[in-house]
């Protein structure tokens, strides 16, 4: 067993789950409104691909979940990532601003949504707000304790090099605390994509979130299952791109 | 050739050890030759654990170093000699007394001194290359002088056709010579050397410390060498300051008198095994 490449077994195991799914709602065992079969679910999704939902383009709703998901990512590590590393740095920013960081840390991103909504209203800006307090907050922490744990080593050869304090973090604090800072962008990125769908289920009118909180309202139960399987993939491609850029900038981790 | 002992301690009087009361502003004359002083030193640091304690780690130490010497400070572990060089570094500063570099308080770190650490301190992101020039290039000095330099230090430390690779790629022998190559660069009149090769095996060791020797001759650095290591400080040494367990304070100062520098033959000489000998057994009584 232990010769089987490790891709195969991966396979192996989603061929598997296909073949149950396939078989037992073929069969019968299951109702098709709680669980679609395989082939109904792929004429529902060509059917979407074709004709949109509500009136609009099936990619419509893919790029307005993103744009409103990348938007807010982007904004928010790049403000989390040199605060973070500032904080983690600097012992005046670190007792300044980290007391806020730790209280404002636990609350789950959803619980602003009342008050976004009541600040910003249903438009773009409070969804986009929403994934940027997201993403601020796990680009922060991870960048902070990258600085923090920056090793000692590297400072006071840097110090005997001859470098400023500016050129000492620029040039050794970010470059050492890239690992970090990675782990920050992937679970920002993550949650910014699990974020941007709960900020959609509320008073939205295109994306993915919208798309299948109304389907489920209407009971169209494989465009729920489709709408859950895009977000799924997407994610997982978003989190691809970002561990073969990690794999490329930090090529010395683990090594 | 004669092996010169000479017994220090709160005592007896210092033939090696210069008192540096009248520092500035002295006679030059008096100093011209002395690099680095250690003027009464001592320093504290709050106990782990109790609020009210502290561990003295050094006590009035009195050390002078001549410019371009080659000095070991040799000790057990927990005696203060890594302390002490960290002092010299700038890294940490006394708790009371002075550390001198020609003859001013030693404020902050500077490229005029150079350390080679122990541990694995090149920059991991950098290659080879990058690493050795890091400083300069950060200091504004022009391409056309470090990169010259740069190509002359690869080839001396033997890492020609490197240039390319990232630490994580060499051996723990070759990044220690990328250290050396990186702290020479600058052209430092004081060269620190944290117990440098304590992670090589033992054949590398002494290639490493041959090198140091060569590059001596070449550069002429004052170097201060911390060591566990008793061959090791006799084999590239002028003179070993036997540091007692704390609190650290130099038990024993010794002139190993060989001219640098010294092969592989300079190990099996009666020279060599008398000076190990008796500087074991000094050592022996400090290590409990």
């Amino acid at each position: 067993m232990n010769r089987i490449p490790p891709v195969l077994i991966s396979w192996a195991t989603i061929l598997a789950i296909f073949i149950v799914w396939f078989i037992v709602t073929n069969v019968g065992l299951v109702s098709p409104t709680y669980l679609p079969s395989p082939q109904a679910l792929f004429s529902a999704f060509a059917n979407l691909v074709v004709n949109g939902y509500q009136r609009t383009p099936l990619w419509e709703h893919i790029g307005i979940s993103l744009f409103r998901a990348l938007l807010g990512f982007v904004l928010g590590v790049a403000v989390g990532i040199p605060t973070g590393l500032l904080t983690g740095y600097n012992r005046v920013a670190d007792a300044a601003i980290s007391p806020i960081m730790a209280f404002i840390r636990p609350i789950p991103p959803i619980a602003f949504i009342p008050m976004v909504v009541l600040y910003f209203g249903l438009g773009e800006v409070g969804k986009v707000v929403l994934i940027f307090i997201t993403a601020f907050n796990y680009a922060h922490v991870n960048a902070y304790a990258g600085a923090a744990h920056v090793p000692i080593a590297y400072i006071r050869a840097a110090k005997t090099l001859g470098l400023s304090e500016g050129q000492i973090f620029r040039k050794v604090v970010l470059p050492a605390a890239l690992p970090h800072i990675f782990t920050g962008l992937k679970v920002a990125m993550a949650l910014s994509w699990a974020v941007v769908v709960a900020a959609e289920l509320v008073g939205a009118q295109k994306g993915l979130g919208f798309m299948i909180s109304d389907a489920a309202q209407v009971f169209q139960i494989p465009n729920v299952f489709i709408g859950i399987a895009l977000i799924g993939s997407i994610g997982l491609a978003l989190n691809f791109l970002l561990s073969f850029a990690e794999s490329k900038i930090v090529h010395w981790k683990g090594r | 050739m004669s092996i010169s002992t000479t017994k220090t301690d709160a005592t007896t009087p210092r033939r090696f050890e210069h008192k540096f009361k009248s520092a500035q502003p002295g006679p030059i004359h008096m100093q011209a030759e002395e690099k680095v002083n250690f003027d009464d030193v001592s320093k504290t640091y709050p106990s782990a654990g109790s609020a009210a304690g502290s561990t003295l780690a050094i006590k009035s130490l009195n050390i002078a170093i001549k410019k371009a010497e080659v000095v070991s400070i040799l000790g057990p572990t927990g005696c203060g000699k890594s302390t002490a060089m960290n002092m010299i570094a700038g890294f940490e500063f006394p708790s009371s007394g002075r550390v001198l570099l020609d003859g001013k308080s030693i404020l902050s770190p500077g490229p005029d001194r150079a350390v080679v650490f122990q541990q694995a301190s090149l920059f991991p992101w950098l290659t080879v290359l990058e690493n050795v020039v890091f400083g300069v290039k950060c200091r504004g000095i022009s391409p056309d002088i470090y990169l010259k330099s740069a190509e002359i230090l690869l080839n001396a430390v033997k890492l020609k056709g490197f240039e390319r690779h990232y630490p994580y790629q060499l051996s723990g022998g070759m990044q220690q010579r990328v250290q050396i190559a990186r702290a020479l660069i600058s052209e430092p009149e004081v060269l620190l050397m944290d117990e440098p090769f304590g992670a090589l095996d033992s054949q590398t060791r002494l290639m490493m410390q041959e090198l140091v020797l060569e590059l001596w001759v070449q550069y002429q650095p004052t170097i201060i060498f911390i060591t566990h290591d008793v061959a090791e400080a006799i084999f590239v040494s002028d003179r070993i300051l036997l540091m007692s367990s704390r609190p650290g304070k130099v038990k024993l100062a010794v002139s190993v008198d060989e001219v640098k520098p010294r092969g592989q033959e300079f190990l099996a000489s009666a020279k060599f095994v008398d000076l190990q000998a008796s500087l074991l057994t000094a050592l022996r009584q400090e290590v409990h």
